[in-house]
This record gives C-alpha cells, sequence and structure tokens, in this order.
C-alpha cells in the first residue's frame, strides 16, 4: 500500500485490514505526492478540482481555538464551501506523538500539521512529506527549510518579564550580565521541561557566544540559584511576576507582559540582545488522505488573509507583508532595533539535548 | 442488572451450589469472566507499559533496543535517594492529613446528631467538582508569597524580611494541600463505610459508661479498621502517583519526589522518552500488588469486623446535647479551610483582569472580562454533549463491574483475588502514559474505534476501576455472609443473592461512587489528550487549551464555572439519593 507498510511486514496485514474497515476517503494514488510538488500555472484549478471530491481537510494544530483555529476554519469553509476543515489542538509535542502512532500504523487522520517544534520533530521522524506554497516567495529565507518539509506560520520573540514594582526602572537588567548582578540572587524563576524554556535560553548564548564564553556565563549565572517553574505555560509564569511572586522570568514570550501592562498589571518585557526567535512550522502529513485540501488549507494560512487571522489571536505572522500589531510592535526586534538571533527548527533541535544537559548540571 | 449477567443466571445451579457448601476455592465462572473482561481492559495498555520500560525509543516514536536502562536510571540517578525519602514523607504525611480529615467529619455526620450534617456530602462532592490543578493553583494564590495569608503575617510581624514568611514550595506545603485536596474524598469513603456499620456495639459500649470519644476509638474505628486500611492504601499509593502537587508546589522551591524527578529526567532527551516513567510505574505496579496481597492477608480476618448482619444494621444516632454545636462548628471550620478559602480566592482572581494579591486596588479593578473570555460564543458548542455522555457511560460501565468484582473479591471467591489485583493495577499508571498506552492500542486495532468516543470512554474506565472498586468493597466487606447465606439456604442462585440481597445493602454507597467517577471523568484532561480528536472534543479539553494559553484570572474563571456544573449536578444527585434513602428505608 504505501512505503511504511513494505518496510513493517508485520503491519501489513493490520494495514489492508484497518484500510478496508475504514476505507472513507480516496485511496492514496502517486499522483497525489506530484500534487504537493506542482508548480504549474493551472496549480489553483487543479486543487480546487481534486479538493471537491476529497469534501475535508483535517488538521492538528497547537494554535489557541477561540481566536484562530475557529476564525481560520470559518474564513476558510466560506472560500472553499466544499471543503469541512475539521481540526484537533494540542500542544506540538501531543501532535507528533498522535501523528507518529497514527503514521506507524497507517491508519492517518490528519492532512496538515502545526505547532512550535512540530516540522522538525516529524521531518527526523519521517513522518511528513515535501510540497511547494507559491505564497512562500514573499517570506524571508532564514524562516524557510530548502527542502520543502516545512513552511513558517507565526513567529515568537523571547525576553525577560519583570515586575515594576520590584525592579525600579533604573535598575532594571538590560543585557545577560545584568542578570549576574547579586541583588537578583533567588529572584529569577525560569520555564523547565519545554524546549522553548531553559534549553533555548542556553542555546541562544551558545550560538550567539561560542561554548567557551556561554560556559563561562552559566558558571555566574548558576550563583544566582534560579527557580526551576516546573508546572504551567509561559503565560502562567509572568503571571507569577505580576503576581511579585518573582521579580524576574527569563525566556517568556515577549509580548504576554505588553498584554498585561496594557490591563495595568505592573509588568514590563525587555529585549536583551540577541534576541532568541523562533518560528511555528507547518507540514503535510505522509499518506494524507486530502492532499489537494490540504494544499489549499496551506496556501490559505501562509496567505496575507490567513496571516491576519493570526493578528486577532495575537500571534506574530510569519508573512512580512503583515505588521505586527501595533500594540505588541515594541518586543519585534526588527523594529526595537535590537539584534535578533532565528534559532531554525533544525538547530533548536541539534542544541537541545546538549543545553538540557547544561541546566541538568548547573541548575538542577 | 440481571440482565448484564445472563452468566451468572446460567451458571447460577452451580455456583449456587458451591455456595450453600461454602466452598469457595471451587472454581467460578462468574469469576472467570470478569477476569476476562478486566484482562481486556487491562492488558493492552500494561504490555504497552512494560514496552516502553526496556525499549528505548525512535524519534518516531516506535521501539527500537531493548533495554534495562531505564530500570538502572531509576536506581542510579543521584536524585534517587533524597526522592524516595521526600516521597514516603509526602504520601504519607498528606493521606495521613486526608484521612484523618474524612474520619472526623464522616464520624460526626453517620454518627451524631450535629445540625447541618447532610451538607458536608453535598459540599465534598461538590469540592470533588474543582479539577485539581485548579485547586492547587487556588491554594498557591492563597499562601504564596504574595498571596492574603503571607500579607496578614507582614501586617502583623512587620514585613522587610528577605522571603515571604511562610513558604508554601516546601515539604510542608505539598502535604498540607494535597491532604485537604484529598479530604472530601476521605469523607465520602470513610462514611461510606462508617453508614452501612452495625451501631449497636457503639451502643452497647456507651450504655456501659464509656464516653463517646472512648466509643469511637475503641469501637467504631476498630470496627472500620479494613475500611480504614483500605482507604489508606488508597490514597498512599495516590500520592506516590501524583504529579499535579509535586510539580506545582514542591518544583519551584527544590523539593523533588520520584515523579517529578522522572519528569525532569525524561525532558533531557528529546523527544521526551517515556521510558523512565514507564519503568517506574512497573516498579510502582508490583509494590501495589505486593500491598494488596498484604491486605489481603490481613483481611482475611475481616468476617471479624462484619457488622451488617441479619439485625438491622441502621446506625442510630448519638446525642450530642450542647456539644453538637461544637461539632457543627467543627464541620463548619473543616469546610471553610478546605472549601470555602480557596474557592474565594479562585472567585476573586476571576474578577480581576490581573492578579496582584488582595488589596484595596484591587477591589476597585473588578471585572467580568475572564469570564466573557472563557465563555466565549462557541467554546464549547460540541464539547458538552460528549462530555456528559463520556461522563455518564463512564461511571455507569464502572459501579456495577466493580461492585461485582468487590463482592466476589470480598466474598474470597476462587481466583477473585485476581479481579482486586487487575481492577487496582490501573492506578499506579501515570494519567499521560495510559493516554499513550492507549493510543498506540487503538490506532493499531481492526476495529475503527480510534478516535471515537466510545474509544475515551474504554480508557475512562480503565482508569476508573480502582476508585469504583476501593468504594465497593468497603461497602461489601461489612455485610455479614450469613444473610448471603440466609438467601442461600432460602434457595437463591449468587446473581439473585448480588441483586436482592447485597446490592440494597450497598446501593448508598454506590449511588455515590456513581457520581464520584461521573466527576472525576469529566473534569480529567490528561487521559482523554491524546484519545480526542477533531469531532471528539470534550470541555475538559478544550479548557485545558485555556490553561496552556491563558492567564491565571482566566483560569480562575474557569474554576469557578467548572464548580458551578458541579454544584449543579451534586444537588441533583443530593435530592435523587435522599428520595432514593427513603425509599430504602421504607422496605
Amino acid at each position: 500500500m504505501t512505503r511504511a507498510s513494505a518496510r513493517r511486514p508485520q503491519h501489513r496485514l493490520l494495514a489492508l485490514v484497518v484500510g478496508l474497515a475504514l476505507s472513507v476517503g480516496p485511496a492514496f494514488a502517486e499522483d497525489d505526492v506530484d500534487i504537493l510538488l506542482y508548480k504549474g500555472a493551472d496549480r489553483e484549478q487543479k486543487l480546487v478540482d481534486g479538493a471537491r471530491p476529497e469534501g475535508q481537510v483535517v488538521l492538528y494544530s497547537a494554535m489557541i481555538v477561540n481566536q484562530a483555529l475557529r476564525p481560520l476554519a470559518e474564513r476558510f469553509s466560506r472560500k472553499y464551501p466544499f471543503i469541512k476543515l475539521s481540526y484537533w489542538r494540542a500542544d506540538s509535542e501531543d501532535i507528533v506523538q498522535k501523528i507518529s502512532a497514527e503514521v506507524r500504523a497507517n491508519n492517518v487522520v490528519a492532512d496538515v500539521i502545526e505547532g512550535t517544534g512540530v516540522g522538525e520533530l516529524a521531518t527526523q521522524a519521517n513522518l511528513v512529506q515535501p510540497y511547494f506554497a507559491p505564497a512562500l516567495s514573499a517570506y524571508p529565507e532564514r524562516y524557510r527549510d530548502p527542502a520543502g518539509l516545512w513552511a513558517p506560520t507565526r513567529l515568537s520573540y523571547y525576553s525577560i518579564a519583570y515586575n515594576t514594582r520590584r525592579v525600579p526602572a533604573d535598575s532594571v537588567p538590560k543585557t545577560y550580565n545584568d542578570l549576574l548582578d547579586p541583588r537578583w540572587k533567588g529572584m529569577i524563576a525560569w520555564r523547565i521541561g519545554t524546549a522553548s524554556g531553559t534549553p533555548l535560553f542556553i542555546t541562544n548564548l551558545r550560538l550567539a557566544w561560542g561554548e567557551e564564553k556561554a560556559a563561562r556565563y552559566f558558571e555566574k549565572l548558576k550563583d544566582q540559584k534560579i527557580v526551576n517553574f516546573g508546572a504551567g505555560s509561559a503565560r502562567t509564569l509572568v503571571d507569577r511576576v505580576v503576581a511579585g511572586e518573582y521579580a524576574i522570568a527569563l525566556n517568556i514570550f515577549a509580548h504576554h507582559p505588553l498584554i498585561s501592562k496594557a490591563k495595568g498589571a505592573p509588568v514590563n518585557s525587555q529585549l536583551m540582545d540577541p534576541v532568541p526567535s523562533t518560528t511555528a512550522t507547518m507540514s503535510v502529513v505522509k499518506g494524507a488522505r486530502h492532499p489537494h485540501a490540504a494544499m489549499l488549507l496551506a496556501d490559505f494560512i501562509l496567505s496575507a488573509e490567513g496571516q491576519e487571522i493570526l493578528l486577532g489571536a495575537q500571534y506574530f505572522p510569519a508573512d512580512p507583508r503583515v505588521a505586527p500589531s501595533p500594540v505588541l510592535s515594541p518586543v519585534v526586534p526588527g523594529i526595537a532595533g535590537v539584534p535578533e538571533n532565528f534559532v531554525a527548527p533544525d538547530t533548536l533541535l541539534k542544541f537541545s539535548e546538549s543545553s538540557e544537559q547544561i541546566f541538568q548540571k548547573l541548575f538542577r | 442488572m440481571e440482565s448484564n449477567l445472563p452468566h451468572l443466571d446460567a451458571e447460577a445451579a452451580g455456583a449456587g451450589r458451591a455456595m450453600r457448601e461454602w466452598r469457595p476455592w471451587r472454581a467460578s465462572p462468574a469469576v472467570v469472566l470478569l477476569a476476562a473482561i478486566l484482562l481486556v481492559l487491562i492488558v493492552p495498555p500494561t504490555l504497552f507499559l512494560i514496552n516502553a520500560s526496556i525499549h528505548t525509543t525512535k524519534v518516531d516514536g516506535s521501539f527500537d533496543q531493548l533495554t534495562l536502562r531505564y530500570y538502572g536510571g531509576l536506581f542510579t540517578n543521584p536524585h534517587f535517594a533524597g526522592s524516595l525519602l521526600n516521597t514516603l514523607v509526602y504520601a504519607f504525611g498528606s493521606s495521613i492529613i486526608a484521612l484523618a480529615l474524612g474520619v472526623v467529619q464522616a464520624l460526626i455526620v453517620e454518627r451524631t446528631n450535629t445540625p447541618g450534617r447532610g451538607y458536608v456530602f453535598l459540599g465534598a462532592v461538590i469540592s470533588l467538582g474543582i479539577p485539581h490543578v485548579l485547586y492547587v493553583v487556588a491554594w498557591l494564590l492563597l499562601l504564596g508569597r504574595s498571596g492574603p495569608v503571607n500579607a496578614a503575617i507582614d501586617v502583623v510581624l512587620g514585613a522587610g524580611r528577605d522571603g515571604p514568611a511562610l513558604d508554601v514550595h516546601s515539604m510542608w506545603g505539598m502535604i498540607l494541600i494535597e491532604g485537604f485536596g484529598f479530604a472530601p474524598l476521605a469523607f465520602l469513603l470513610m462514611s461510606a463505610v462508617l453508614r452501612s456499620a452495625d451501631a449497636s456495639m457503639e451502643e452497647a459500649a456507651i450504655m456501659s459508661g464509656a464516653g463517646l470519644l472512648k466509643t469511637f476509638r475503641a469501637i467504631t474505628l476498630r470496627l472500620s479498621a479494613p475500611g480504614l486500611a483500605a482507604v489508606l492504601l488508597l490514597f498512599f499509593i495516590r500520592a506516590v502517583e501524583s504529579f499535579e502537587v509535586p510539580a506545582l508546589v514542591g518544583l519551584a522551591g527544590n523539593v523533588t519526589v520520584l515523579t517529578t524527578s522522572i519528569f525532569q529526567s525524561e525532558r533531557s532527551v528529546s523527544p521526551p522518552s517515556q521510558g523512565e516513567a514507564a519503568a517506574y510505574s512497573v516498579c510502582l505496579l508490583l509494590i501495589v500488588a505486593l500491598l494488596l496481597w498484604w491486605y489481603g492477608r490481613l483481611a482475611r480476618h475481616a468476617h471479624r469486623y462484619q457488622t451488617i448482619t441479619g439485625k438491622g444494621y441502621r446506625a442510630r444516632l448519638v446525642d450530642l446535647g450542647r456539644a453538637r454545636y461544637f461539632t457543627a462548628l467543627l464541620l463548619l471550620l473543616i469546610f471553610a479551610l478546605a472549601i470555602v478559602l480557596p474557592v474565594a480566592m479562585l472567585a476573586f482572581t476571576s474578577l480581576q483582569p490581573f492578579y496582584e494579591g488582595p488589596s484595596a486596588d484591587s477591589l476597585a479593578r473588578l471585572t467580568l472580562d475572564n469570564y466573557r473570555t472563557v465563555l466565549e460564543p462557541g467554546s464549547f458548542r460540541d464539547a458538552v454533549a460528549n462530555t456528559l455522555v463520556l461522563g455518564a457511560a463512564t461511571a455507569t460501565l464502572v459501579v456495577p463491574l466493580t461492585a461485582i468484582c468487590a463482592w466476589l473479591a470480598a466474598r474470597r471467591w476462587r481466583g477473585a483475588w485476581l479481579l482486586d489485583q487487575l481492577a487496582t493495577a490501573p492506578l499506579v499508571f501515570p494519567a499521560l502514559v495510559m493516554s499513550v498506552a492507549f493510543l498506540n492500542v487503538f490506532v493499531n486495532l481492526p476495529l475503527p474505534l480510534y478516535g471515537t468516543l466510545l474509544s475515551i470512554v474504554i480508557a475512562s474506565v480503565v482508569r476508573h476501576l480502582p476508585y469504583g472498586m476501593r468504594y465497593a468493597y468497603a461497602g461489601v466487606l461489612q455485610i455479614h455472609a450469613e444473610l448471603e447465606e440466609a438467601a442461600v439456604a432460602a434457595g437463591a442462585g449468587p446473581s439473585r443473592v448480588f441483586v436482592r440481597v447485597v446490592l440494597p445493602l450497598i446501593a448508598a454507597a454506590l449511588v455515590s461512587c456513581w457520581l464520584f467517577v461521573f466527576l472525576l471523568t469529566v473534569q480529567s484532561v490528561a487521559l482523554p489528550l491524546l484519545l480526542a480528536g477533531p469531532g471528539t472534543e470534550l470541555v475538559a479539553v478544550t479548557l485545558f487549551d485555556l490553561w496552556q494559553n491563558g492567564q491565571v484570572t482566566e483560569l480562575a474563571a474557569m474554576g469557578v464555572l467548572w464548580l458551578a456544573f458541579a454544584t449543579a449536578a451534586g444537588a441533583c444527585f443530593h435530592v435523587i439519593t435522599r428520595r432514593y434513602r427513603v425509599l430504602l428505608e421504607g422496605q
């Protein structure tokens, strides 16, 4: 049936049975792979014609439902009323877990997956296939995958958050070295147990400064007795800073403090040179049952229309033509004039294990 | 009930003979069938768990090489000894607190004429409706650095210290929060034990001049010893396996227990490996099997404790005289500490645009914005119906299944100890590991179960078997076999004995068990997380979206709404069970 089942003969029978039992959606043929990479002038027409009999498309995404996924689904179905878009929201790690189980069992439900770190993990696990999206040509080169296995959807910038009551305006740490000031000892927290927490903080400085300088810095940072914030999201950690529980939080999403600040909360963000940034990615699953509809969906999310919907959920669109919202633009490094260090998905994955080990050795 | 058990009817004659001779070692088809059902439910995820513990994982999540390094890693982990000690202290401390609070409340409610005692049941059931994570967050808001407790201490003792006066991120904080969190469950379980116990010996003791406290200590608690031990065991295991409190409370204060220690180790590789968590679960499984075996030996003499006999069993209430106001105050105090205080904190936080501790300023900032965010139109469009079906189906399957298993196990039918072991095993599977296990089972199944609500129901049934089992077991243990023997002598088969004699006697326990399983199921997030998909959205999982992306104030709003829902469900139930009890006593 597919390459996966040939590689795992013990699954062939099972796959057949599952295939028969489900037997929904059209069978997956060779030209379906070609349609993902098709570049001809009649691409749009071909996709629409092919999507009609498919009738639906399934998206697994880490985006928030109310402000992002639901409006996306509504606008998409207005544009293509003959395609039913259904989505499942989960964290990126869970999406990869679910997808890998589906692909291994040859029981693929999802067509398109989206999340932070999803693309690279899925690429390594050989769960996705390359595709061509014309909209990407307007995106900066550094945000794109040369192999075409993933496309960027939304960007994240990381900074420190500080409580404005506990950190007076004249002593706000402005550089990474300022964080070593003994006055902050025991008052700083960071997020553990997720790739965008401690590993990203450490990876960013290793990339920017080189191993030796970074290692010397971490040795000193160790003396600050940083609190390991173990459960709860980055947003929760910022809330603890608002509450005055911690004076400073490292490596949180730079726009979260701004949102609270707008409501009058005693919190702010401070970008530091270099500002680490990452992108969430979107990929097409191997063996997707609705390849034409999947391509229409990918095109839609990458289009200006799709990217503008993300603004409503307070994401930073990856499309440079869609400007970030004015409230949040102070933390966009390009606008604030602070150097940005884009940590590509493959780099983040490659470094995160060794960065996590540095954390385990010094900070646990 | 009988229609669920055709096998019992078919075999009534044979098994009936076995009962009449009272030789439970004779093989029973009922036990075999139930064991088969439980095995089908439990073996697949267990096999996955064992496999995960002895294989390295490839990047795509499939198993790679055989290894024992996860087991080795458990013991060579430099944090192992410290974490183990912490785990024991934490598990023991929190189960003692929960049990003490539960026993005190259960005694007052079931044995005295304290005014307002009926509402304790309601309060306990409702408080089970708050998702555990939110309950913990509420306590952290209360006891945290910027919370009202520390603020009050600062006012009294003067501020200016370096850290907070009370540091909740510590061992005592963990024990206290977990202990209070499980006090309502302890109360419900202990009241099931006491309710079905005969009070005639207590009356005899009081008439012989023993004081009330002495009677409770020397008679009531001793007679309840098997039930008490079972509940203690349950809580101890639960605490050893628990993750929320150790992670939210302990980690930030660098107090690690085994679960959080594993969490930290398994996150050090990418993608996260299940190996260590699985190895830990397998070890726990063995320990639990051992504990249950030991408990089984203890309970071998359980007939000494059987207090429901052929005589009337309704406990008579002790008239406390004036002291009843004191006990009422005690109930009120426990209620205030365990429920009102954290809930009030949640309610306050939910009305704030951002949380900065209670102050004069914050009162001027009250807003309903968080409720608007949580209740955004369409948020729970399909999720509500799915959730109610899931909860009701799970509870309806768990309750009868465990009631029969518990009866057979308590009556020591041949092989029935296995039923107890099997139904208790899922207790030690971390919900997240279980979710991965069921995902892999369902997605590979040649039946179109994957992604359906039914698959989530099956997984939930397995997850909640242990709770149903403990509830029913506590009820059955106290029914003297003579009632059943009398029925058998009158010619009734085992299914008839069960339906006509046993069931009415444990009905009260089973009804609250149903509600309990229902509430646990509808609030569980970790288990259905990977099993749900497009079309099977659940309220709890939808709310988890908020938990991941939302602010603490929005979380609080969600907690208050949950509580409103649980209150409604609990109140309906209270009315129903009240009527039911009237019926029961009228018989």
